[in-house]
């Protein structure tokens, strides 16, 4: 493990809905099990999160994604059983096909497996631990939650991985998912459970080579609030270092993530000059401890994100999650072949646009001849913002969608649909537009006139395959 | 060169007939306008056929045009089926008088069809949204009425118009409509209605938005000397213009108005040789309300911005300065896309031989303007009554 490496920037994408522990009790007549849980919205999944935890952790740490050399993510919810998602991540944010890739699984110590893997890489790595995790809503249903949090690694980074320690055991039963199901389960055998996960827990961070007594913050493996406390019962630490790393009442048991995200907690609590300690644990079971030094106060922006949302019903939180009303739409929607949408990646992920090298306009997307001059021309690259302002807008009501955003608006509700208009980002000034979705807002709210800023989402899917793109958000007024 | 003449023209009744067929409908329009034909005129005098379609629903997505004639038993003829989306059977027209003025044919039958509500929820909202730009507009989640409804927002932001304003346009159609017999809608409809009603896609709502419609339409398009022969009042294309634009509302320069209108216009009228104060009826596109309002600005009835004046003011009314849609247009009496290019042309031939269901005091010269999407495709012809003897 070189040395020299540590985090030089951090990002925490939470989604915007807030489903309260008051929603889920009023549903179940039980006590909820966290505070609150994050329900993402219908059009996210944990790569739509990993581009926006990892957009976040690129800007902080002033970095285009070009400079990223590998990436490495982890969740134990991919969009899909197989297939690479982290190629996808790579190109939503727009880093080099020389990129290498690593993906971590099947397990909530997956993010202990990414961390670790960019500490050892050469070069800037990014990491992306996001997770999304569905279960029966009358049993782990009730505090599953989601989130992704981003790491940069880069030579000098402030805080460096001094030591890691992983144990084992054979412990079946804890946490787990069958094959073909979405739903995270246990066999709820309380005793057991706890003492598995704090012995191997506290094995693997007592396993570290460090001086314990200078460990100032520490987030340890959350699927409730109360576990965290629970393991450290054998180790050095006060209630103090242990809560500073709890954040499963603010957005829920986000599988690989939330451990993660206790780390950028704790990171922002530690001292300069101490020591962070992060306990992961995988149900099967293993745990993974890491050890960070960090002599700079490392600025993670982790309010906005924690605090904010938005509460939803509890009938809300099962719409967006899709537990009701999916559907399936006789004759297909509309027809635009697979690698007809291939070839728009660069705009629908990035929007690059054409300059026409002729009469200078900007052709968005660029193809075809040139919008202005009509020439047939072959377009110059172009950058656009991603923020811009909406020229034409409409709201699509409930019942109203073409038939691939049928199933979208059954789980989200009424969208607006706008045409918006966006500045050009280099030296040259000029302007496109194009039709986008908005997202994330009450589109009874949007305007002609309002700022809105991209954000990548699910778009639609046909034929098992799912389209991501930007949609679009409303700035803060 | 020979002028071309309207010498029939008729459609079928408009609306919702989940038990004919786009062959029965158009047997339905193509006898109206054998009927309409002044003398004793024999099918077989027509050489050439021209349909309108956009094939809503699959259904005989190939080779409907012959389908169609070989129905009516106008054997063996030659039979183009015209796709251009809701203007598939202007450019129908287009296309039988450029063959008539060409000389290549004497007689040409221009006309259109469409079998729209006896499908699924989920297959009409498949079809509906098939001529908006696919990759980027219909795959941002927006629908066909979203789209004029993105126009609506850029325009009521734009000038000095209001939602009431929109509703106007529902208002004077449903009042001629009223009057058609073969209107879908033919209803009176108060402001207070227009107003009131649920929103399809803000800012409109369904007062501000046609049906979905069966039906079908049919001109007769002769020469000089067939018209002669057989009709004492024929009407003479005086112009016939015609545009294409880019598919997206988001891929032109204007988004309150659509700017092939505006071209297919200034053709039309130059073909003419007139200018729209010569105008003494319209029937213009209306399948949005917003879509009449950008007509009166696109075609040049009044300046950019004025369209809603002109609308309060009653100036399109039935007994103002320029009357529009006496039909009920498409809002009261229906939109079935392949027909309604033609379907306009029924009513600009029965206004300027006096026999229409809201008649305009002796008019003497028409236009006609049908849209295809959101203003990828425009047609405008401009009509003139020839009165008796006179050919």
């Amino acid at each position: 493990m070189s040395s020299e490496r540590g985090i030089v920037a951090t990002g925490l994408y939470v989604p915007r809905q807030r489903l309260s522990g008051d929603e889920i009790q009023a549903a179940w007549g039980t006590s909820a099990p966290v505070d609150q849980a994050a329900v993402p919205t219908a059009d996210e999944d944990t790569l739509t999160m990993s581009v926006a935890a990892g957009r976040k952790a690129l800007a902080n740490a002033d970095l285009d994604a070009a400079a990223v050399s590998h990436l490495a993510v982890a969740t134990t919810t991919p969009p899909l059983e197989e297939e690479e998602f982290a190629p996808r991540i790579g190109a939503a944010l727009g880093t080099s096909s020389e990129l290498t890739t690593e993906t971590a699984t099947q397990s909530t110590a997956a993010g202990a497996e990414a961390l670790l893997s960019g500490a050892d890489a050469d070069g800037t790595a990014l990491v992306i631990v996001a997770d999304a995790p569905d279960g029966d809503p009358a049993e782990a249903g009730q505090r599953l939650g989601a989130g992704a949090a981003a790491f940069v690694f880069d030579e000098g980074g402030d805080a460096k991985v001094i030591d890691s320690a992983q144990r084992s055991r054979d412990a079946p039963g804890i946490r787990f998912r069958e094959g073909g199901s979405h739903s995270v389960t246990g066999l709820d055998i309380t005793t057991y459970e706890r003492q598995m996960i704090r012995e191997l827990v506290s094995a693997a961070v007592e396993g570290l080579s460090i001086d314990h007594e200078a460990v100032d913050a520490v987030s340890l493996y959350q699927p409730t609030g109360g576990l965290p406390h629970r393991i450290a019962r054998s180790l050095p630490y006060g209630g103090g270092a242990v809560g500073s790393g709890i954040v499963v009442d603010d957005i829920g048991d986000a599988g690989a993530a939330t451990t993660a995200i206790g780390l950028l907690a704790a990171l922002a609590a530690s001292e300069p000059g101490s020591l962070t300690v992060v306990g992961f644990f995988g149900s099967g079971a293993s745990a993974v401890a890491l050890a960070f030094e960090s002599p700079a106060e490392l600025d993670v922006d982790l309010d906005a994100a924690l605090a904010g949302g938005e509460q939803i019903s509890y009938a809300e939180a099962l719409r967006e999650r899709g537990t009701i009303g999916s559907a399936e739409v006789a004759g297909g929607g509309a027809h635009v072949s697979l690698p007809s949408w291939q070839r728009t990646l660069p705009q629908r992920y990035r929007l690059e646009a054409g300059r026409c090298p002729e009469c200078g306009a900007v052709a968005f997307p660029p193809e075809g001849a040139c919008p202005d001059c009509h020439e047939r021309v072959t377009f110059e690259t172009e950058s656009l913002a991603r923020t811009g302002e909406i020229v034409a807008v409409t709201v699509i009501g409930q019942g109203g969608a073409p038939p691939e955003f049928v199933e979208l608006q059954r789980r989200d509700g009424p969208f607006a649909v706008a045409i918006v208009e966006v500045e050009t980002t280099g030296e040259r000034d000029g302007t496109a537009r194009f039709p986008v979705q908005l997202t994330d807002c009450d589109p009874e709210d949007v305007s002609v006139g309002d700022e809105v800023a991209g954000r990548f989402r699910r778009i639609y899917s046909v034929e098992g395959v799912t389209r991501y793109g930007l949609k679009f958000v409303p700035e803060q007024r | 060169m020979t002028d071309a003449y309207v010498i029939g023209a008729g459609q079928s009744d408009f609306g919702s007939f989940p038990g004919e067929s786009y062959r029965s409908l158009f047997a339905d329009a193509f006898d109206e306008t054998l009927e309409s034909v002044d003398g004793d005129f024999a099918t077989a005098e027509i050489d050439e056929a021209f349909l309108g379609t956009l094939g809503v629903g699959g259904r005989q997505l190939g080779l409907s045009g012959p389908a169609v004639t070989e129905h009516l038993g106008l054997h063996g003829i030659p039979t183009t089926r015209v796709e251009n989306a809701c203007a598939a059977s202007g450019y129908a027209l287009r296309q039988a008088v450029m063959a008539v003025k060409s000389g290549m044919v004497d007689v040409a039958l221009a006309g259109g069809y469409e079998i729209m509500t006896d499908m699924s929820g989920d297959h009409t909202k498949w079809w509906l949204g098939v001529s908006g730009e696919t990759e980027w507009e219909r795959l941002s989640g927006t629908t066909f009425a979203g789209v004029y409804a993105q126009m609506a927002s850029a325009y009521l932001r734009e000038y000095d118009a209001t939602v009431e304003d929109l509703s106007r346009v529902a208002v004077k159609n449903h009042g001629n409509g009223a009057q058609n017999p073969h209107a879908q809608l033919g209803f009176e409809c108060t402001l207070e209605d227009a107003m009131n009603a649920p929103d399809v896609a803000a800012p409109l709502n369904l007062y501000h938005c046609c049906p979905t419609t069966d039906g079908a339409s049919a001109v007769l398009v002769a020469n000089e000397a067939v018209a002669k022969e057989f009709s004492d009042e024929p009407v003479r294309v005086a112009g016939a213009g015609a545009a294409s634009g880019r598919v997206g509302l988001f891929q032109r320069d204007s988004l309150t108005g659509i700017p092939a209108s505006e071209t297919a216009a200034e053709r039309a009228y130059e073909d003419a040789g007139i200018s729209p104060d010569d105008l003494d009826f319209a029937e213009v596109h209306d399948c949005f309300a917003i879509a009449e309002l950008a007509a009166y600005e696109d075609l040049g009835f009044c300046d950019r911005g004025e369209a809603a004046r002109l609308l309060r003011e009653g100036e399109t009314d039935p007994d103002g300065r320029l009357p529009v849609n006496t039909s009920g247009g498409l809002k009261s009496k229906g939109h079935p896309i392949g027909a309604t290019g033609t379907g306009q042309v029924v009513e600009a031939y029965s206004q300027l031989r006096g026999e229409a269901h809201v008649q305009v005091d002796d008019p003497e010269v028409g236009l006609t303007h049908n849209v295809g999407g959101s203003g990828g495709g425009v047609t405008v012809h401009v009509f003139e009554r020839v009165d008796g003897g006179e050919l």
